[in-house]
């Protein structure tokens, strides 16, 4: 019997494909609304400036979603976050039509306007950490729980300073290089420069100066150096997750921020431009 | 036991009728009853079994009598009280009435259950803790309700083939019955002809024919070729009931030994001598590869082996031998219908579009010749497939997957999870792992769901409708025979605190009440499991692997 091939439901193209054309067809009819009521002298500012309020409000909303996860009527948060994707892009062309494609020169607009290009601007570089740094940590070879680090760390700065102790039983050639070197790598956090930009720059200089002190060493102690340096490669991993995991989490945190304070000011601007409208909305 | 035990036992019927000289010197009736049996001193009221418990034994009457219901008891006195689904307010309310402590319970707010309102009591022995029906005739009136005596046995079909127990058996008056374990009862049934022809009996009855009729194979076929192929089925099991005992230090195994040591259910290149349909468990299909043996599919309950072969060589008049070999992973319950019964009973009566596509060539002539041996499972990633089987992983009906290329490691799930669970989550986002894949410490609600053997109290359970699997927390009495179970370390024992934050504690012992917690799929939340609902990056998904439809399909997204 042949078994029945079923339609994949969770085919990500078939997404992708759906809501781009959504949100295209949605900016054209949007277009075309503005053209039309800047031909008759109307103020398609602030059709599209409710608009994008509107959208900024519903993207905002998604981290109400995400307190209210026991509710399905709300819909699940990947929906949400396809949605939060395709109408934070949407904004873009929603905040160019708002202010006619030219940057605003007074300096409350100004301000508004970077607020929403940093808010945007964030959005666009969380979908790409989002989508990159996963696979990134998955290449390392233990998973770790954020919050846990810092007691691995602790672990494994434990274990290199037995190690160095036993080895030092018979020479002292590992223990001077962890004192002047790996004891530092070991026990202290890792420089901002490293968790702005991590590389495995410091993993392998201090790979080398282990493995160039093999002459110094006999067979017995050049297998703790082995150990020593699977304790560095297990450290440089961890201090990865921390600086990877680190980013989302300030990602996130600056994000939602910055969100909240263009809210507070997207609103003060429209009651401003209420206010000042002259009837003309 | 001690021998005295056993050799008065030996003497009553009718284990007194039964040959001794059947066993071995290994496998004794004296070393069956003295280690696969342990006798059971029961009062007026007490639970033998409950319906839909899952078990290892068999029990005999050996004075006494007791009562079968023969409709199913409510869930209250059964030991589970199935979670209220919230209405949106009390959903809602969770976000301020959730408790800021850890394992915070108020049990003088909670319902008492079956114990609250007089239904059931409980009482301890030095055989352990017995639930107790106040008022029998009242819960279990005459016209409902089956009498056993003395000789007769109980509980003997779920015990061979892991099924859940189908009715609930009460004592009626004091009474002594043996338990005997499944090892003991399936030696026993293999010596003892009389008592094996009665158990097959019953399944035949019972349970055979049933489970013919709702097989594909067979739904078209007429009553009466259905009753001749259960008359003429074989019935086997293969493997260790317990295997959730020794699975851990089987694991340490080489992979290479691992599956040597499984049991052959069909080997490949040996003569077909007829379908094999699963009833129980989970088995591998491996074929040789170089020196070891290659997974290529993993067979559960309700499908079968040799269909293919069958209807090649019925078709062909060729003799071709099992293209591979089917081995029990774990413990696995078969029915056999022989190779001359489908010939001249079902493959016959099935239309040519109903029949398997026939074995490939054993020299291809046409190089885009399809070759595959199984439809689906082959479309796996072979690593993929072996990680899942030699977990056993397979077990599982509603795996958390995760899929570590998407999961950004926000841990969105752990706090929707908490958020839905009084604050406490009931999962570990961390698990084993292959390439990208993560299997959470969650709860799978197995296919073969060995934690729910030996609860004393009938704290956990399986929802008939959904299959969930979930523990009453009034009723559990911390004693950890669950979680000790799990292979797969996803019921966690916890110390519960008062609304203070200070422990609560055992009156009499001072000692601290630990319960049994675990993912229960968020039964009585209106949206279902939280987890996968508020992942925002499609990284998180509660799926079935007792198939490989489902992940095959996530994988190719």
């Amino acid at each position: 019997m042949k078994p029945r091939r079923q339609k994949n439901r969770f085919n990500f193209v078939t997404r992708r494909i759906r809501f781009s054309i959504i949100t295209i067809v949605s900016l054209a009819i949007l277009s075309v609304v503005v053209f039309a009521q800047n031909q008759t002298l109307r103020h398609s500012s602030f059709t599209t400036g409710y608009l994008l309020l509107g959208s900024v409000v519903f993207l905002a909303a998604f981290n109400l979603r995400k307190k209210l996860p026991f509710l399905p009527v709300f819909g699940s948060a990947t929906f949400w976050m396809q949605l939060h994707i395709y109408v934070g892009l949407a904004t873009f062309a929603m905040f160019g039509l708002h202010i006619a494609w030219r940057f605003p020169n007074g300096m409350f607009e100004s301000f508004l306007a970077m607020l929403y290009l940093a808010v945007a601007i964030s959005g666009v570089y969380g979908l790409y950490v989002t989508r990159v740094y996963p696979s990134r940590l998955n290449n390392l070879n233990e998973e770790v729980i954020f919050e846990r680090i810092p007691l691995f760390r602790q672990q494994i700065a434990l274990q290199a300073r037995s190690l160095v102790l036993q080895a030092s039983e018979s020479s002292g050639v590992l223990a001077s290089l962890y004192t002047n070197r790996l004891a530092a790598f070991f026990e202290q956090p890792r420089k901002l420069s490293y968790l702005i930009r991590p590389t495995g720059q410091v993993r392998r200089q201090l790979t080398q100066e282990i493995e160039d002190l093999d002459r110094y060493l006999k067979e017995e102690q050049r297998c703790l150096s082995r150990q020593l340096i699977a304790m560095v490669n297990q450290r440089d991993d961890l201090d990865y997750h921390y600086a990877l995991q680190g980013r989302l989490k300030v990602w996130m945190f600056a994000h939602i921020g910055l969100t909240y304070s263009l809210l507070a000011v997207a609103l003060l601007h429209m009651v401003m431009a209420q206010a000042f409208s002259g009837g003309l909305s | 036991m001690t021998d005295a035990h056993a050799n008065a036992l030996l003497s009553i019927e009718p284990l007194s009728s039964i040959d001794p000289a059947a066993f071995s010197q290994g496998i004794s009736l004296h070393g069956i009853i003295k280690n696969d049996c342990r006798i059971h001193d029961l009062r007026q009221g007490d639970i033998i079994v409950r319906e839909g418990d899952y078990g290892n034994s068999a029990f005999l009457i050996l004075f006494g009598q007791a009562i079968v219901s023969l409709e199913t008891l409510p869930a209250s006195v059964l030991g589970r009280q199935p979670k209220k689904k919230k209405g949106w307010a009390e959903a809602i309310a969770q976000l301020w009435t959730n408790s800021h402590g850890v394992e915070v319970r108020d049990y003088s707010r909670r319902p008492g259950g079956a114990q609250g309102c007089g239904l059931v009591g409980s009482r301890d022995d030095e055989s352990g803790t017995h639930i107790f029906l106040h008022d029998i005739p009242r819960i279990l009136p005459a016209g409902k309700s089956v009498t056993l005596r003395e000789g007769e046995i109980f509980g003997e079909i779920s015990a061979l083939t892991r099924s859940p127990r189908s009715a609930s058996v009460v004592a009626n008056t004091r009474m002594r019955v043996l338990e005997i374990r499944w090892q003991g009862f399936r030696e026993l049934l293999n010596r003892h002809q009389a008592m094996r022809q009665h158990i097959e009996k019953l399944y035949r009855e019972n349970s055979l024919r049933t489970h013919l009729r709702e097989m594909d194979l067979f739904r078209g076929l007429p009553p009466e070729t259905i009753e001749h192929i259960a008359s003429k089925a074989v019935f086997e099991s293969y493997g260790n009931f317990n295997w959730n005992q020794n699975f851990k230090s089987t694991l340490k195994q080489d992979i290479s030994d691992r599956i040597l040591t499984e049991p052959l259910i069909a080997q490949q290149d040996e003569y077909v001598d007829g379908l094999v349909l699963i009833r129980n468990g989970f088995s591998r299909l491996s074929r040789r590869h170089g020196d070891g043996h290659q997974t290529i599919a993993y067979l559960g309950k309700g499908q079968s082996f040799g269909l293919r072969e069958l209807a090649h060589n019925w078709k062909t008049g060729e003799q071709r031998p099992w293209l591979l070999s089917l081995r029990a992973v774990g413990y696995v319950d078969v029915i056999r219908i022989p190779t001359a019964i489908m010939e001249e009973w079902v493959l016959p009566r099935l239309a040519s579009s109903e029949l398997p596509p026939p074995l490939p060539a054993l020299e291809p002539l046409e190089p885009k010749e399809d070759r595959r041996l199984t439809e689906r499972a082959e479309m796996m990633d072979q690593g993929l497939l072996e990680f899942l089987v030699e977990k056993r992983l397979i077990n599982g009906t509603r795996t958390m997957l995760i899929d570590l290329d998407r999961c950004t490691r926000c841990d969105d799930c752990v706090r929707a999870c908490a958020a839905t669970h009084d604050n406490n989550p009931r999962f570990l986002r961390q698990g084993q792992t292959y390439d990208h894949w993560m299997i959470a410490n969650a709860c799978m609600h197995c296919l073969d769901p060995v934690c729910m053997i030996g609860c004393p109290t009938g704290a956990i359970g399986r929802d008939q409708d959904t299959g969930n699997v979930t523990i009453n927390d009034n009723t559990c009495i911390g004693c950890s025979t669950c979680a000790n179970s799990c292979p797969y370390n996803n019921i966690q024992m916890v110390e519960v605190n008062d609304k203070r934050g200070l422990p609560i504690v055992d009156h009499d012992s001072g000692a601290p009440i630990i319960k049994a917690t675990k993912c229960d799929l968020c039964t009585d939340q209106p949206g279902g499991p939280a987890c996968q609902r508020a992942c925002p990056h499609d990284a998180l998904v509660r799926i079935d692997l007792s198939t490989p439809d489902a992940i095959t399909d996530w994988g190719k997204r």
